[in-house]
């Protein structure tokens, strides 16, 4: 019975999210096809300068991309060539996108992956200190500098770190060093200002939302029934308080992803110079390299799609109260 | 026994009819949040800068290369200049003076004229995107709600794409491929920033409809749009005064950060492009990254401050 209604429920989130996928290449679709510039805008200067009839240059590069077919045979070939691969060519660096971003994605992987692991132990840690200190000296103060964590602009906390660390106190490169090995202690050593940089808004965040997630349970008939078993505080707190909010938690932590970390990932791949999809994506506007540009954007909303999906599925495993229709 | 007295107090402020009276009780409970305060004095300082400061500062586009890189009032750095007489480098000691207070950049250009010429900027970029998604994300949530059936379904389908898009990834390719003028940054701001608003708009919108008082409006033979103009969208308002407000912040960070990376307008000098500057002067000028960034954090905050302590005065059950 339960499982029967498991896999329904599943299906239905896999469906659901292919229309949602599907929504997003058009979007995007409709975004590139509408807005004013062409391919072939950035040979117009040489075209003028050598003296030749602009229109046929433009006919023919227009052709060579395909514009000059009809707007529907264009969007098939569009959806058609992302699902077989091929997400175009990069002019700039002359490989085709999905090498590039092969080549690259590892180094936003492994900074979003450190700046998580950092803000959520740390976040959490705090977030159930304050929640269990309520109205303490300590909680006011945590919760006036999660406050400022969260108002804070990463990338000018990036700038003041870079300042303060490494061009006042010389502790630290003011350059992500690319030749260092990914594994590598001197690569974890490189990555502590970035982390932080991008940590830290993230810590904020959980701070406070750990703080009411276990001020929510804290409350809660069952704490005073564990409580009068005579269970140790830290087994009360740390055992059915926790695991009751940790649920809302993830979710949040999940939902977090699309609207600040991806964000905050490509702003502080910038200040440092770290080679991820963001500063590959930044490199492009000034290349003006369409297809880079374009498919960087897609890949942070279909990973964002992803794990949205992923963390749905979770849940009804996790928790067995959900029982959606 | 308080709270029944607030709750008393409410009654007979609406009852007595002027919004006047209504919004000096919302007024009189957010008073009372010192941070929400502060955030409100500040916005306002802000205002009176962006709208009066240009009359009182230098353009902040005049280079003055006799005073490069000079210091806050203050602050004395040593610095290295090449001496055109003797063909060499000389150190000197540079004092910050009271002709720019904030000091200049590595072109001269007076720090203050700058903030002051970026606060204009980041004010009405917040405020108009602002108004833009509020606007949208309120006449989507209120059709969903009220129309309800496939236009619903199909509404927040939409709402559910575009929320998939991180934010700032989806500024960058719109800002990359329109242009950045900063109408167009305004724009694009509006028109990706209101699903939030809609789904809140909507929910609320929902639990509205089914009420006594529409239910009457409706069974009095109220029209559609009497029904949303007159009872729906007065009573999600303090809604959406609170979401606005909470927004903006997002908005203006957004707008810094689009500049940061050059996706900004080039010709108006804003906090952003400030602040990517300053990166590069860092050994040199370290206020040109400094100022900007505090600018920035204060306004964010600000706003931040105002929005929980209206979220707070609007919110009937809370005990301020």
């Amino acid at each position: 019975m339960r499982k029967g209604w498991l896999r329904d429920y599943i299906l239905k989130r896999l469906l659901y999210s292919l229309i949602i996928a599907w929504g997003i290449l058009t979007v995007t679709f409709i975004l590139v096809r509408v807005g004013p510039s062409s391919p072939a805008d950035k040979y117009l200067a040489n075209i003028a300068a050598r003296g030749q009839d602009p229109s046929q240059v433009i006919a023919a590069i227009e052709a060579r991309y395909g514009l000059d077919k009809p707007v529907l045979q264009q969007y098939g070939e569009y959806i058609f060539n992302l699902l077989r691969g091929n997400w175009g060519w990069s002019l700039s660096t002359s490989m085709p996108v999905i090498e590039l971003i092969k080549h690259h994605w590892i180094y936003s992987f492994q900074l979003i992956l450190l700046s998580s692991l950092f803000a959520a132990i740390i976040g959490i840690l705090i977030g159930i200190y304050s929640a269990v200190k309520q109205y303490t000296k300590a909680d006011y103060a945590f919760t006036f500098l999660s406050f400022i964590g969260i108002s804070i602009p990463n990338f000018w906390l990036g700038v003041m770190l870079i300042l303060v660390f490494s061009v006042k106190l010389g502790l630290f490169k003011t350059y992500y060093d690319t030749t260092l090995p990914l594994f590598s202690l001197a690569n974890l050593k490189a990555l502590t200002l970035p982390v932080i940089t991008l940590g830290t808004g993230m810590l904020a965040a959980y701070v406070r939302y750990t703080r009411s997630a276990m001020l929510d349970n804290l409350r809660k008939p069952f704490v005073t029934t564990a409580r009068a078993k005579g269970l140790p505080e830290h087994i009360v707190i740390g055992k059915h308080v926790f695991r009751n909010a940790l649920l809302p938690l993830v979710t949040i932590i999940m939902f977090d992803l699309g609207s600040i970390v991806f964000g905050g990932a490509y702003l502080t791949e910038i200040v440092f110079g770290i080679p991820g999809l963001g500063q590959v994506s930044f490199n492009a506007i000034f290349a003006n390299d369409y297809p880079v540009v374009v498919a960087i954007t897609l890949i942070g909303t279909l990973v964002v799609l992803l794990v949205n999906l992923v963390t749905d599925i979770a849940y009804t495993y996790l928790d067995p109260r959900i029982r959606y229709e | 026994m308080n709270e029944r007295k607030e709750t008393a107090g409410k009654d007979r402020a609406a009852f007595h009819g002027g919004g006047f009276r209504l919004a000096s009780y919302y007024w009189q409970r957010m008073a009372r949040n010192r941070l929400a305060i502060f955030g409100l004095a500040f916005i306002i300082f802000l205002a009176l800068v962006a709208i009066a400061g240009p009359f009182f500062t230098p353009d902040p586009t005049e280079v003055d290369f006799e005073a490069k890189n000079m210091p806050p009032v203050g602050f004395t750095i040593t610095q290295s200049v090449y001496d055109i007489k003797t063909d060499q480098f000389i150190t000197t000691r540079v004092s910050g003076t009271w002709k720019h207070p904030l000091g200049t950049d590595r072109k001269g250009r007076d720090m203050l004229a700058m903030i002051v010429s970026g606060a204009r900027v980041s004010l009405q970029v917040g405020l108009l995107a602002t108004g833009i998604a509020i606007i949208i994300g309120t006449i989507i949530g209120v059709m969903s709600a009220y129309l309800g059936g496939w236009i619903d379904n199909a509404l927040m389908r939409f709402t559910d794409v575009m929320m998939t898009f991180p934010f700032f990834l989806l500024l960058v390719l719109i800002v990359f491929i329109f242009g950045p003028s900063l109408a167009f940054i305004v724009l694009a701001i509006g028109l990706t920033g209101w699903t939030g608003t809609a789904r809140l708009v909507r929910s609320e919108s929902l639990s509205l409809r089914t009420r006594e008082f529409v239910m009457a409006a409706k069974a009095l033979g109220a029209s559609d749009g009497r029904v949303v103009f007159r009872h729906l969208i007065p009573n999600v308002i303090s809604l959406i005064i609170v979401i606005a407000t909470l927004s903006i912040p997002g908005v203006i960070l957004a707008e810094a950060a689009l500049s940061f990376i050059g996706l900004g307008d080039p010709t108006v000098p804003s906090w952003g492009i400030i602040l990517e500057e300053g990166q590069h002067s860092l050994t040199t000028a370290w206020w040109v990254a400094v100022e900007p960034g505090i600018m920035l954090l204060l306004t964010v905050l600000a706003f931040n401050f105002l929005g929980d302590g209206l979220r707070d005065a609007f919110d009937p059950k809370s005990n301020v």
